[in-house]
């Protein structure tokens, strides 16, 4: 047996449909637990999910907590902090490493966690490893000395072309979040096995304190940017609202497409914030991006560079997003989208 | 105005990147020389909180973590309209992570005693962690709203909408309570004249700017410094490194003739093993 306690994944399901960062998250801690020779487990809160731990097992959980009750219909801060905190404290050992989705969810949930354990999360992180850490310091000698197998969260670091590895191995549960698209999910096997724990949960008055009167799901004719599978984005090339005319109809010459923007275009109120992708918008993950006049900031490379192929259209052939995409075109985005939608359409055989 | 709220607005001091001073030529950014400003998203909660007290009374606490010079951040806050600023300043909060950090904020926000809504931006540009309002609530044991959207205020109660993945969401909560305010919660205005007269006034006049801004140490609100900055935070940086340019691989087509290119750059990509033209409709 492994010296070191398990993995947990904490799953993020709205109304029964699990996020693709979950399965993300499950291929990622899968790879650590193999390293550390441990368990990948996870925790689903939620109301009438019996299906779904066994999709977690699927997925790549080898045992999977469930808190199924009414009371966790909706997510709401308080009641979700309860449930995960009360199946965590009910491990015999703190878990060696916790991991959950930079969603609206995550973000509003991981931290809460972290503080109730009094231990370290990093936010955001794109990659997860496990290895060993010297500590050398001068103004926290106790903190000095020599740690083995420690969470290695990986996350660029602010506006700038830096990446960090970020350390917490001095107590556990050692906790991360990750975006969306950022991570391979596990390989599906529907013929995976595992254990199905059910757990029941006490909540106290004071968890009710914050009151969710409604939930309203956006019906969007866009696709999902985060399940698309060819994403055309504009930038602050377009010119003005407009412009995204432009790509809309670009995209609409691809399946499984999905319209998506730079932080410029949504700051200047081109297009809703739902669209953005990039380091405080959405990290995406499509076969095909294609870039009309995006510059490539830095801000928006982490959100897409991860794209299996990137594809740009800038008139400035000196324009960052050229250092790192795929395939170039150096000219006006106006003339050249509506060429690029009939040559496509063009050669594929009808 | 007895029934004014106390609110807390937390603000940072940050680089500013969009500047070219202090910015390597690397994109890394010299902290010591980097021109700093207030961290953008923490306008919509200064302007939130303004809005709120405007309409229903009450008094506004700006509350910044940082070295002296972070001070001119609690400059700016007041000539928007805030009524007070702390500055939570102290030599052993540096390097303080994110849970240090929300300890030493947490300590500062019990200091101003009674607080009815604490407000803070969605994340900070440096940091970019989004992890410290929340991280605050755990500490005082309230409710949060982040990704606040819209907000309502009926006596003690706070009727909001929160952003989530795919909607919205509509809640009810009782005051005290954290709210993470989004960008798109509040259009941002520009400083009133009158509130930048007021404060430049009050910073040629020592007596008057006592009664406005205020410098804080750990001591004086109470904070354990064994909690706050390296020994007290449980994470460190442990290594940084450029994220790799993939330069030069990028097959760049250009020419007089843009629809030739298009033809050219179109062949190509259908012939590259990636295979993205099984989307094409």
């Amino acid at each position: 047996m492994s010296q070191y306690t398990n993995i947990i994944v904490i799953a993020d399901q709205i109304q029964g449909d699990l996020r693709p960062v979950t399965m993300e998250l499950l291929g990622a801690a899968s790879e650590l637990a193999e390293k550390l020779g441990v368990k990948t487990h996870a925790i689903v809160m939620g109301s009438q999910i019996s299906h779904i731990p066994e999709v977690l097992i699927h997925n790549g959980a080898d045992e999977v907590y469930v808190v199924d009750q009414p009371e966790l219909k909706e997510y709401s801060t308080l009641t979700y902090r309860r449930a995960a905190i009360t199946v965590i404290e009910s491990l015999p050992k703190p878990p060696h490493i916790i991991l959950c989705g930079a969603t609206t969810l995550g973000r509003d949930l991981a931290p809460r966690i972290a503080a109730y354990f009094e231990t370290g999360l990093t936010a955001d992180c794109t990659e997860l490893d496990i290895g060993d850490y010297v500590h050398k310091g001068k103004a926290d000698p106790n903190k000095t000395g020599t740690f083995n197998n420690c969470l290695y969260a990986i996350r660029p670091s602010f506006g700038e072309s830096l990446k960090a590895r970020i350390l917490g191995p001095w107590k556990n549960p050692q906790m991360a979040t990750a975006r969306t698209g950022a991570m391979i999910p596990f390989k599906t096997d529907t013929t995976r096995t595992g254990k199905i724990t059910p757990m029941t949960v006490k909540f106290e008055d004071s968890d009710f304190r914050l009151k969710v009167i409604e939930t309203v799901r956006e019906v969007s004719s866009d696709l999902d940017l985060l399940k698309a599978k060819v994403i055309v984005s504009g930038g602050f090339g377009l010119g003005g609202p407009e412009g995204f005319e432009v790509v809309r109809d670009l995209a609409s010459v691809f399946s499984e497409s999905a319209v998506g923007s730079s932080r410029k275009a949504v700051d200047s109120g081109w297009i809703p914030y739902s669209h953005q992708v990039g380091q405080t918008g959405k990290t995406v993950r499509p076969r095909l991006y294609i870039a009309l006049g995006i510059s490539g900031a830095i801000q928006h490379r982490v959100g897409m560079s991860n794209s299996a192929m990137i594809l740009a259209v800038n008139k400035d052939e000196s324009a960052p997003i050229f250092q790192f995409a795929h395939y170039g075109i150096v000219g006006d985005l106006f003339e050249i989208a509506p060429l690029l939608k009939e040559q496509f359409k063009q050669a594929v055989p009808a | 105005m007895s029934d004014g709220l106390r609110m807390a607005v937390l603000i940072k001091q940050v680089p500013d990147t969009s500047s070219a001073t202090g910015v390597n030529p690397d994109g890394t950014v010299d902290r010591a020389r980097a021109k700093k400003m207030i961290n953008p998203f923490d306008k919509f909660a200064l302007q939130k909180a303004i809005e709120v007290r405007n309409a229903r009374g009450g008094e506004i606490f700006v509350i910044s973590m940082g070295p002296p010079p972070a001070i001119a951040v609690l400059h700016e806050a007041l000539e928007y309209g805030a009524d007070k600023g702390y500055l939570l300043g102290d030599r052993r909060l540096a390097a303080s992570d994110t849970l240090a950090t929300a300890y030493a904020l947490y300590k500062a926000v019990l200091y101003l005693k009674d607080i009815d809504i604490i407000f803070t931006g969605l994340q900070t540009t440096d940091g970019d962690t989004a992890q410290t309002g929340p991280q605050i609530a755990e500490r005082m044991g309230v409710p949060q709203i982040s990704y606040c959207e819209t907000m309502e205020i009926e006596g003690k109660t706070v009727k909001a909408t929160r952003i989530i993945d795919g909607g919205v969401q509509r809640l009810e909560v009782e005051m005290p309570v954290l709210i993470t305010v989004a960008n798109s919660a509040v259009k941002l205005e520009h400083k009133k004249f009158a509130n930048v007269y007021k404060t430049k006034q009050a910073l040629r006049d020592k007596d008057a700017l006592a009664d406005k801004i205020f410098t804080v140490d750990l001591d004086e609100v109470e904070a354990d410094a064994t909690r706050v900055g390296l020994v007290g935070s449980p994470t460190v940086v442990g290594k940084t490194w450029k994220i790799g340019e993939k330069g030069g691989s990028c097959k760049v087509f250009k020419g007089a003739a843009p629809k030739h290119e298009v033809e050219l750059l179109v062949d190509e990509i259908s012939k590259d093993e990636r295979g993205v033209m099984e989307f094409v409709l």
